[in-house]
């Protein structure tokens, strides 16, 4: 019985001293990632609020890093205060657990730690690119030496922003001499794609919600022969309906259109797939009672069947917006680069990156058009994403 | 409901009719109008109205094409590289938030969140973060150990030999929330009691892992194969924002590039002007794709595969 020789006072006292050791082992690492982290998160919410505040100008760069400076108490006290609070909260809880389950105290430890360390590994990306792109032009690439855990700029500039938006002097300079290149800036692509991903979303659910309704509820010779049909087309690889519906739509006459963007991809066999397997369960006897009512066809699927699918057409609608805001391969190859009202996020930040190889400050910034939207969309509606995006493999 | 109708299937045509239109226009179409396209060469003035008939002879082409065949092994070692990674990766995430923690949530849409990010962008952030001198990871290496280290002169995406592999980690990073969220629902749905009657038994935890988790997750890891099978055949993005396919090697006195997958091969021939070609090409993915497809349905059928949950 080895839980009876544990028992004994031997056994029991080092394995004491053992918990305590390894319990300040992983205090010290918490302690250390918690004052890097929260320390860079603070540093950076005053870095961009400097920036921010900063008048535009040749003084900028000076003027937000004074700023800074004078703000580093502050970030680094409240990084400071964050974590004394922090080890104060755990070393009671150790302190306050029972020799028995300390134990199972230190392995909830490592397994906090670990999913930190997996947080920081998946998001540091996305960090990184925040803080580039706000980095003047030349010192993207300077880190810190005594530190290069300090990734935050201590000299943050918006000209990055205003370059890519062009909206700073030089361009505005040029505005008058060249209008065409004036607007290939990131503030037209953003709402090209803005455009194209909702027009697509709202036409594809709008049509994929008429047509599952026909695939769960109605009569239709061969319906189920047509919906296998459907399924199996769901099989081929995108890649080829490149080369076809490219011809297809030159041949339209809808090259370098926005038409173009998003034509080809408003029949969503998934969307017929997702919005069907939600119908299905909706009780026949409630589009029967509406029938007895005098509800017309269109006033079933209206007043009935919309409403109550209605969070899996919201869900469908996220997606395929989603689709469209990086269907990158499809827009770069319909994209007229001549007329800039064409030219959707991927495809500018592609065309971009072409232009300023070196100037990482500038991609980064650029990135950020796509990136933040999508980011702060998933924050309100990450229920739905989550959800959509993983149906398909639960329901088979 | 009533019996079939006249009027009733009508009125299930008038719903059906848009999406009939564009399905039938935009994806049943093309199926055909890519085989015929691929019995011709490339148009003369790029007004794709002279395209010249040339036969068989781009399926001839590439019968012998080192460069096509070539991009299908990459595409098969992309494959080999990113699905058992990319498994390996989301089920020890789900294993971590498979307990009861403070914070379940957020740490679940903290790591499905670069989901739903731009291929594209996510590309290019990981080509500066990787690249030689002023990349991230260089910077980093320098600082641990000295300028002359191998992130700071050639960069992982530099080498032949580490490019495929440092595009593997960065979409396995990426998409590692997805798997996650799959195994995690069904970790939840194994039943406390099979843990403790394995418990009872004297199963050690990694007994337990293989003999019963592993088996209830079947299910999720085939789902992840067959993703993982046609996300690499349709690799694209993140080849052409992080490598353009290469950097070059010269295999059999044929310069390949060492990341061309098929995807990318494609587009390249496709930008090139080869129209017929790319439609040619096209046609050999889609029989590629159907043969695995066929696999998959025979080994399923073979009842080695699992019941897939209904």
């Amino acid at each position: 019985m080895t839980s009876l020789t544990a028992l004994s006072p031997h056994e029991t006292h080092s394995a004491k001293v053992g918990r305590v050791l390894y319990f300040v082992l992983l205090v010290a690492i918490m302690i250390s990632m918690s004052y890097v982290i929260s320390g860079q998160l603070f540093k950076f919410a005053v870095m961009a609020l400097s920036a921010y505040v900063a008048p535009e100008g040749a003084t900028a760069v000076a003027e937000a890093s004074k700023l800074m400076s004078s703000m580093t108490v502050v970030h680094n006290g409240l990084a400071v205060v964050l974590t004394i609070v922090l080890t104060i909260i755990v070393v009671r809880k150790f302190i306050n657990t029972g020799h028995v389950h300390r134990m199972a105290f230190l392995h909830r430890m490592v397994l906090y730690l670990a999913l930190i360390v997996g947080v920081v590994v998946v998001l540091f990306p996305f960090f990184w690119m925040l803080c580039t792109a706000f980095k003047p032009s030349g010192q993207e690439l300077v880190i810190s030496k005594t530190n290069p855990f300090d990734i935050v700029p201590s000299e943050p500039t918006l000209d990055n922003f205003r370059r890519v938006l062009k909206i700073d002097a030089a361009s505005k300079a040029m505005a008058a001499v060249d209008a065409i290149e004036q607007k290939k800036n990131f503030g037209t692509f953003f709402l090209n794609s803005l455009l194209v991903a909702t027009t697509a979303a709202f036409m594809v659910t709008f049509f994929a919600a008429m047509g599952a309704y026909v695939f769960s509820k109605k009569q239709l010779p061969y319906k189920q022969q047509i919906f296998m049909l459907l399924l199996a087309t769901m099989m081929i690889p995108g890649m080829m309906f490149m080369v076809p519906q490219f011809f297809m739509v030159c041949k339209m006459g809808l090259f370098g259109t926005k038409w173009a963007m998003f034509l080809p991809h408003l029949a969503s066999v998934f969307g017929i797939f997702m919005l069907k397997q939600f119908m299905d369960t909706i009780p026949d006897s409630l589009i029967e009672a509406a029938q007895i009512d005098g509800a017309s066809e269109w006033q079933v699927f209206r007043v009935v069947i919309v409403p109550l699918a209605f969070p899996i057409i919201l869900t469908l609608f996220l997606l395929t917006f989603l689709f469209h805001w990086s269907n990158f391969l499809w827009q770069l190859i319909v994209t007229n680069f001549e007329n800039p009202l064409s030219i959707t996020l991927p495809v500018g930040l592609a065309l971009f990156r072409g232009q300023y190889t070196s100037e990482l400050g500038l991609i980064m910034s650029a990135s950020c058009f796509s990136i933040v939207p999508i980011a702060v969309l998933f924050l309100f509606a990450q229920r739905y994403f989550i959800a959509g995006m993983t149906q398909g493999a639960v329901k088979e | 409901m009533a019996v079939t109708s006249s009027k009733d299937t009508a009125i299930s045509f008038g719903f059906l009719s848009p999406f009939l239109l564009f399905f039938g226009v935009f994806l049943i179409f093309p199926i055909f109008y890519s085989f015929y396209l691929s019995f011709f060469g490339s148009p003369t003035d790029y007004s794709l109205a002279n395209l010249d008939f040339v036969g068989l002879k781009n399926y001839f082409r590439i019968a012998t094409d080192v460069q096509f065949w070539w991009s299908l092994g990459v595409t098969a070692l992309y494959g080999i590289l990113s699905i058992p990674l990319g498994i390996t990766a989301s089920l020890a995430l789900a294993l971590l938030l498979d307990n009861k923690l403070f914070g379940k949530s957020f740490f679940r849409s903290a790591f499905f969140l670069p989901n739903v990010l731009d291929m594209l962008v996510v590309g290019v952030i990981w080509t500066l973060i990787y690249a030689p001198r002023y990349g991230a990871l260089a910077q980093v290496t320098t600082w641990l150990f000295s300028e002359d280290n191998f992130f700071n002169t050639t960069g992982l995406l530099g080498s032949p030999m580490t490019a495929l592999l440092a595009v593997v980690i960065a979409m396995v990073l990426k998409g590692a929330g997805f798997g996650m969220v799959l195994f995690l629902a069904a970790l939840q749905n194994i039943p406390e009691a099979v843990y403790e009657a394995a418990d009872i038994d004297g199963a050690t935890e990694w007994q337990k892992f293989k003999h019963i988790t592993v088996p209830l997750l079947r299910p999720i890891i085939f789902f992840m194969v067959i993703t993982g099978i046609i996300a690499s055949l349709n690799a694209f993005t993140e080849i052409y924002a992080m490598t353009a396919g290469g950097p070059q090697v010269v295999i059999a006195g044929e310069t390949v590039g060492s990341t061309s997958v098929a995807g990318y091969y494609l587009f390249k021939q496709f930008d090139a002007g080869n129209y017929g070609y790319a439609a040619a090409i096209s046609y050999m993915l889609l029989i590629i794709t159907l043969g695995i497809t066929w696999l998959q349905q025979w080994l399923l059928n073979r009842g080695s595969a699992p019941e897939v949950k209904k």
